[in-house]
């Protein structure tokens, strides 16, 4: 979620490259999928249904592009290469990206024309930078070759989830991870002792978290209770995506500039809409009543975390990671500080679990499909990224190795191997020293397998969040614009965004009064607003009548 | 320093607030530099709560151990300094050739290739037509995918054209009468002559070399073929040029240590920082004073 917005500037960007290029990459004509591959079938298997073991029927090879992350840089004697070979008869020849800059070179190597074949780590919508060049894959003319995936998607009935992510011709370019249940990771974390000395229970709703800081401002009159962090480069991105969440209108890294309205069933603007106004009253409160820092909007993290780590505030946002590895730490000198990550509190749009249940993905390039492996090469994405056993052996490693299975088949990481923080003194450790769950080839899956390496704490918080029924808003029909409405919708919500953000924040902290909304909404509309949502509505009209 | 003149009130007081304002500015300077040094020296936690400015607290160098005991580390380290040379070799023999060639009044179509120089400066094909072009001549994965594109920095060529068309053009005549020709004149006469200009640029394209990390980020597909910089650059910014949810979020261990940052970042900059005292004396030298006598 992390600098979504900077993400979306590089695909701006680089969208542009893309069409220019098209010429180069594109490779033409538009036969009948099935004819064409039955030429490309060397290596493949000749039935391969769920549960079955890929293994290329000679040894193949495919290149691959391969995110190298910082904390565990990419190693040739990593078992999962040499495993993955063993089972699958497949070798990855690997374009080593560094993680820093992987959304740039990407780009690059796509408009260039010089992509791998296999291209993960893929979020939607990045893949529409390239649909018009025709340099991805319509991966959805290929599915019959991969049961795994349509076997989860039926079984998990993610159909509309998927439906969401197609492009204006119907047809999806990128095969994204799947996840049996939302993983909503970010909400407030809340110093517990302050609360036990307080006498206050956890906040439920937001309405209880405004009560819990007015009783710690009581308390600590000189202090903010509250501070965030997660504003570069735009403010609060986290804040106003979990509060903005609760009321049916979320912000910051969650913003959309459309939302599907289901009881109006149309599209309209997020934050022209009453739940928007709402939760900006609700943080203007915070604000005027001094309970929230008004800091927060601006500060660099390491600025909030020092707030934290020093007493000046007990409650601020994150995720579990956050907690475990800045909050705690930060405050490790203090030995009666307790800090918890709280369910979301729940707003006036019940209890949901904002989060979608597609991940990252893969998208293929178009080169592969003239590949004479091109059936073996879906089949083995089809086992690694989609088959219970591939995604198990992406994450967990091998059996007896890595990991042990008790008699109910909990899985258990060998004593010696550290992940997560699960065995702080193991010599070895399961993503430097293996290459297993590398981010790369590991995500998604069933609750077990996802939640594998969580704390107790964390497995806790994920039932509670587990038991909401999902947001309404998290699967909107598909309403996917074509090239040229792209084009023009992208100047619109640049601007639009950008005064969005600039206004909410304003009257959030007082510098604009509320009864100025109005105004703001008919400012929105000089920029464009109306059109943009005619623009939608209209692709969201053709999109049912072709599609439907 | 001529002596005898007494300073004027006006210029004494132009020294004392120009003292002043420079000092302030050296310690603007200075200041991130000690501040990073202090940091890569200090505690973890002192760093996060802020408390770390000039000196370094709770004191160790753990860090140093940890950040000098990764091969990768040392493995870019080396490339950074294979291609700095190489690369500082090929722009510096690129450019004083067409720099002294550019400089000769009397070389048909000078202009012109002044021209095509300079239209470099304003115009270039763009990021994706340079990346086919290096990939199809198969330079990828070569130092050369780094040193050709950036050969000559145009600037640097017309700083180095400005200094030889100033050399007085009798040595030259001189020499040519002796019997050199145009490379003896260049490489005896000249270059000699030049040693301010030719330590300027080696300092310019040194420093910038090894700065560089995007054509090496561009054109490199393997870690073991990265300088340093991008290494560095990876280990600062993270993953979050690609978004830190979903797995990566869940899959890191720890966010690299402020402690490991400083390190890498101390490490990296302290030799290029150490070759300016050694070069900073070429500057000042007027080395053609005098060379004409009558």
């Amino acid at each position: 979620m992390f600098l979504r917005s900077r993400r979306r500037a590089v695909v701006a960007a680089t969208s542009a490259l893309a069409v220019m290029l098209g010429l180069v990459a594109c490779s033409g004509d538009d036969s009948d999928p099935t004819e064409e591959i039955s030429a490309n079938r060397a290596g493949a298997m000749e039935s391969y249904k769920v549960g079955d073991q890929f293994k290329a029927t000679e040894p193949v090879s495919f290149s691959t592009l391969l995110l190298n992350n910082a904390n565990y840089p990419a190693k040739k004697d990593w078992l999962f290469w040499d495993e993955l070979k063993k089972r699958t008869n497949v070798t990855l020849e690997q374009v080593e990206v560094p993680g820093s800059d992987y959304n740039q070179k990407r780009s690059v190597l796509i408009s260039a024309g010089d992509a791998p074949l296999i291209i993960p780590k893929t979020y939607h919508p990045d893949e529409n930078a390239f649909v018009s060049s025709g340099a991805i894959l319509p991966v959805s003319d290929y599915i019959d070759l991969m049961p795994n995936f349509k076997d989860k998607m039926e079984k998990w009935s993610l159909g509309p989830e998927i439906d969401a992510i197609r492009q204006s011709d119907g047809k999806y370019y990128l095969l994204p991870g799947l996840h049996e249940k939302a993983w909503q990771d970010y909400s407030l974390v809340v110093r517990t002792d302050v609360l036990q000395e307080l006498g206050l229970s956890e906040p439920k709703t937001w309405d209880d978290v405004y009560a819990m800081l007015k009783a710690m401002k009581a308390k600590y009159p000189n202090l903010y209770p509250m501070t965030d962090r997660y504003s570069q480069p735009k403010p609060t991105g986290n804040l106003w995506n979990i509060l903005g969440s609760s009321y049916g209108a979320p912000g910051g890294w969650g913003f959309n500039h459309a939302i599907w309205d289901a009881s109006a069933g149309k599209y309209v603007y997020t934050a022209a809409s009453d739940n928007w106004k709402e939760w900006v009253t609700f943080l203007n409160k915070l604000v005027s009543e001094k309970l929230l820092d008004p800091e927060s909007f601006t500060q660099t993290d390491d600025q909030a975390r020092s707030k934290i780590a020093t007493d000046k505030s007990f409650v601020i946002t994150g995720n579990a990671q956050a907690l475990v590895n800045d909050y705690r730490p930060d405050l490790a000198k203090n030995p009666k500080a307790q800090m918890k990550k709280i369910p979301l509190p729940i707003g006036p749009a019940g209890e949901v679990n904002p989060s979608s249940r597609l991940e990252n993905g893969v998208m293929i390039s178009t080169k592969a499909k003239d590949n004479k492996n091109f059936v073996a090469m879906m089949q083995f994405i089809d086992w690694l990224f989609y088959s219970d056993t591939g995604q198990e052996f992406a994450k967990l490693g091998v059996e007896g190795t890595t990991f042990t299975k008790d008699a109910s088949g909990k899985a258990q990481i060998v004593d010696d191997i550290n992940v997560a923080g699960l065995h702080p003194k193991a010599t070895k450790h399961l993503q430097k020293d293996f290459g297993f769950y590398n981010g790369v080839f590991a995500y998604g899956g069933n609750p077990e397998l996802v939640q594998a390496f969580f704390s107790p704490e964390e497995q806790e918080y994920q039932k509670v969040l587990n038991a909401r029924p999902r947001a309404p808003w998290v699967v909107p029909p598909p309403a996917p614009f074509t090239d040229e409405e792209r084009e023009q919708a992208t100047l619109w919500e640049t601007t639009l965004r950008d005064y969005v953000d600039q206004q909410t924040l304003r009257f959030i902290l007082g510098q604009r009064p509320l009864t100025d909304w109005d105004a703001y909404l008919g400012e929105l509309r000089s920029k464009n607003m109306d059109q943009y949502m005619e623009l939608q509505q209209k692709a969201y009209d053709r999109y049912k009548k072709e599609h439907g | 320093m001529v002596t005898g003149i007494r300073p004027t009130r006006g210029y004494r007081a132009f020294v004392v607030v120009n003292a002043i304002i420079l000092t302030g500015v050296v310690l603007v300077t200075l200041y991130p530099f000690v501040n990073i040094v202090a940091r890569s020296m200090s505690d973890q936690a002192y760093i996060i709560s802020g408390q770390v400015n000039l000196l370094p607290k709770g004191f160790n160098l753990q860090a140093y151990g940890h950040v000098t005991s990764d091969p990768m580390f040392w493995r870019n380290y080396g490339n950074t300094v294979f291609y700095t040379i190489v690369a500082t070799g090929v722009a510096l023999v690129l450019t004083t050739t067409y720099a002294y060639v550019l400089s000769k009044k009397h070389l048909k179509g000078r202009t012109f290739l002044v021209a095509v120089a300079v239209f470099t400066m304003f115009f270039n094909g763009g990021l994706i037509p340079n990346y086919i072009l290096v990939t199809n001549l198969g330079l990828k994965n070569s130092v050369w995918a780094i040193a050709l594109p950036n050969a000559i920095s145009v600037f640097n060529l017309l700083v180095m054209k400005a200094f030889f068309e100033s050399l007085p053009a009798e040595l030259e005549e001189a020499a040519a009468v002796d019997g050199l020709n145009t490379y003896g004149v260049l490489l005896r006469i000249v270059l000699p002559l030049s040693k301010a200009i030719v330590a300027t640029m080696v300092l310019f394209y040194a420093v910038s070399f090894w700065n560089s990390w995007f054509s090496a980020f561009l054109y490199m597909d393997r870690q073991e073929l990265f300088p340093v910089t991008v290494y560095l650059r990876n280990l600062i910014a993270g993953s979050t040029g690609a978004e830190m949810s979903g797995a990566i979020a869940e899959s890191d261990e720890a966010q690299v240590d402020a402690t490991i940052k400083s390190v890498t970042i101390v490490l990296t900059t302290l030799p290029i920082l150490t070759i300016y005292p050694f070069i900073q004396r070429y500057f000042v030298s007027g080395i053609t004073l005098g060379a004409v006598k009558g």
